[in-house]
């Protein structure tokens, strides 16, 4: 067996470019086949990750707007309590409030995003300086503020201490709002993935209300039920509640929606991109199966010479058949480390850098692709031109110029 | 003549090829003996069937009927991996072009029947050698045929030929695409086997290569029409 490899190997390395041509569809299949496995891996580590690294129990509420039913529909301060009131489990509910705003501190002049916070936290970020914000600070719509770590980084570029930054002021416009905490690093950058729960510049949502969305209604509720009761019958009640007090429809999102929308989309891509493989494996099998069709013919008087002095029909089987295997080996081989680095590069360029989690390298997914493919090309393809090969007769293959 | 001497015996060899309405008798019925240790020369005019003989002896092919004893076995009625397996063990080739691999050197060429028959790596490449050495080439073993004259190619060839030590060595117009002084040079390596006892058929339709063997087997319309030893004529069959 060593012994055919070798051979193999001499004759495929003599043809070199007929060889290297010959495997390179079967490269891009593999690769493309493995770089979605490992793709996948990570968008399915980073989903996974964002249910770990953020508050779980967290929904938000939007009413389903018609044309009628604009106004019956709108969110008010009254619903806050509504909802509070008459859903269990529920642990705060407040405006939903988000914008990107200038904030201003000492000379720096930043776009930050500034929205209402609880004193029951809805951030899962830990706190780095001083505190988050308090029951007084809700009760009395303080203009304390607790800003994010990018916001620190950004509005104190020269502070390396977040305790420094506690007590002292930032504005938005005319508004000045007083430090007094300073949140750590997010597990996960939901702002990336379009659900976005922390704040760079968290006010009390009372103030927020106050200041920026009295007499309006809101676009929507944050809600956060406590982490014992069941989230999606929460959402329910949530929606029946709201629906009869304005007799118009509601939706609650929660991460779990936001999660299966993407995998939803990465599953469809994932289905893509493998038929696209799959056929172009199909491509690279006929190929390869081509090549070594040439190769028989080509060797037709090699084979004669061989069958002459004592080559059985086995052994001529088993050449040619292991210069198929060595060719689809080597061409999976490199599919498979190229996919693995094309998925790798997704993985960090793309998912990793939204999910802030680091998704496991699938190396037995890409194996198992790897070594199923070549076996599956080889079986398929390279059956049929060593079995012509071992099927030659020896005189006339001798006689063949 | 007894069992234990005769490498090669025929009887009623016949070789038919039909194709269509087409048939042609290449051999009919060919009874003849050879020797252990003989230098026989099958010689005879295009078409008289010394080709197809030849691949016969050769257990290239099947004789349509008769039978066909080498080295004791009846060939006659072997499947094609069996045949094989005689080439392998029984028989070794000396074609008119050579037929060396051409991507291989001179040694992995005379090692190939040693593969085919499972030998161990270091065990193949020092019995290839002494071949090449025997022949006169052991010092062109890591060259590949294209960088070999003729003569040493067909060198190359003998030792191939005679590594898995076979009963009979056929050849098959041996000399054909050499020039004199090199046919010469075949010739007496051919002479020099056969006093140390090698069995040889060499099909030829060349006189000067015939007139060296001991024996000469004249072929004309698939049949045997003269045996001569040594110049003096015996009865055929």
């Amino acid at each position: 067996m060593i012994a055919y490899l070798i051979e193999a190997a001499n004759v495929l390395f003599a043809n070199r470019m007929r060889s290297i041509l010959t495997i390179i569809g079967l490269v891009v299949g593999v690769a493309t086949i493995v770089a979605v496995q490992v793709a996948a891996a990570g968008m399915s580590g980073a989903v996974s990750g964002i249910f770990k690294g953020t508050n779980a129990s967290t929904f938000i509420v939007f009413p389903k707007t018609t044309q009628s039913n604009v106004v019956r529909a709108a969110l008010k301060i009254d619903d806050l309590a509504l909802i509070r009131d008459r859903v269990p489990g529920v642990v705060s509910v407040i405006p939903f409030s988000r914008r990107q705003i200038i904030v201003d501190a000492g000379h720096q002049r930043v776009r930050l995003r500034f929205g209402g916070e609880s004193d029951k936290r809805f951030s899962t970020s830990p706190v780095a300086a001083g505190r988050t914000l308090s029951a007084a600070d809700i009760a009395t719509a303080d203009s304390a503020c607790v800003i994010s770590d990018n916001a620190f980084t950004r509005l104190f570029p020269n502070e390396t201490s977040a305790a420094n930054v506690l007590g002292q002021s930032l504005y938005v416009g005319s508004k000045r709002y007083v430090i007094v905490g300073v949140l750590g690093k997010a597990k996960v950058d939901t702002a990336a993935l379009g659900f976005d729960v922390s704040n760079d510049v968290a006010i009390p949502y009372t103030t927020f209300y106050n200041t920026y969305q009295r007499g309006s209604s809101f676009f929507g509720v944050s809600v956060l039920a406590s982490p014992d009761v069941n989230l999606q019958m929460t959402e329910r009640r949530t929606e029946a509640v709201l629906a009869q007090a304005h007799g118009a429809q509601y939706q609650a999102f929660d991460f779990g929606f936001f999660a299966k929308t993407i995998s939803g989309f990465f599953s469809v891509v994932g289905l893509i991109v493998g038929a696209v493989g799959a056929i172009s494996l199909i491509v690279a099998g006929i190929g390869i199966m081509n090549i070594m069709l040439v190769s028989v013919t080509e060797r037709t008087r090699e084979i004669g010479i061989r069958k002459a002095i004592g080559a059985r029909r086995g052994q001529v089987l088993a050449q040619f058949f292991v210069e198929s295997l060595v060719l689809s080996a080597v061409g999976c081989l490199i599919g498979m480390f190229l996919g693995v680095g094309l998925g790798f590069f997704v993985d960090r360029g793309f998912i990793a850098r939204i999910s802030g989690v680091y998704g496991a390298i699938p190396w037995f997914e890409a194996i198992v692709i790897a070594v199923g493919f070549a076996t599956l090309v080889t079986l398929g393809f390279g059956t049929y031109p060593a079995y012509r090969a071992a099927r030659l007769d020896p005189i006339e293959a001798l006689r063949y110029e | 003549m007894n069992d234990t001497t005769r490498v090669i015996g025929t009887r009623d060899l016949t070789k038919v090829y039909q194709s269509g309405s087409l048939r042609v008798e290449a051999l009919r019925g060919l009874t003849f003996s050879i020797e252990r240790g003989e230098y026989v020369a099958i010689m005879g005019p295009s078409g008289s069937g010394k080709s197809t003989l030849m691949n016969v002896l050769g257990c290239l092919d099947r004789a349509t009927s008769g039978q066909y004893l080498l080295d004791g076995i009846d060939v006659s009625q072997l499947d094609d991996n069996q045949l094989a397996e005689i080439r392998l063990r029984k028989l070794g080739f000396v074609f008119q072009g050579f037929n060396l691999l051409p991507r291989a050197n001179a040694l992995r060429n005379v090692t190939l029947p040693l593969f085919y028959a499972g030998m161990p790596p270091k065990q193949r490449e020092k019995l290839a050698l002494e071949r090449l050495t025997e022949v006169g080439i052991g010092d062109r073993a890591r060259h590949k045929p294209t960088e070999l004259s003729g003569g040493e190619q067909q060198r190359v060839a003998i030792a191939r030929a005679l590594v898995n030590d076979p009963a009979v060595l056929l050849a098959d117009e041996p000399t054909g695409n050499l020039d004199s002084k090199t046919s010469a040079e075949i010739m007496a390596l051919f002479e020099r086997l056969s006093a140390a006892g090698r069995t040889i058929i060499v099909v030829t339709h060349d006189e000067g290569v015939a007139s060296r063997a001991r024996r000469i087997l004249r072929m004309l319309d698939g049949v045997i029409i003269k045996d001569t030893l040594s110049n003096i004529p015996v009865t055929s069959g």
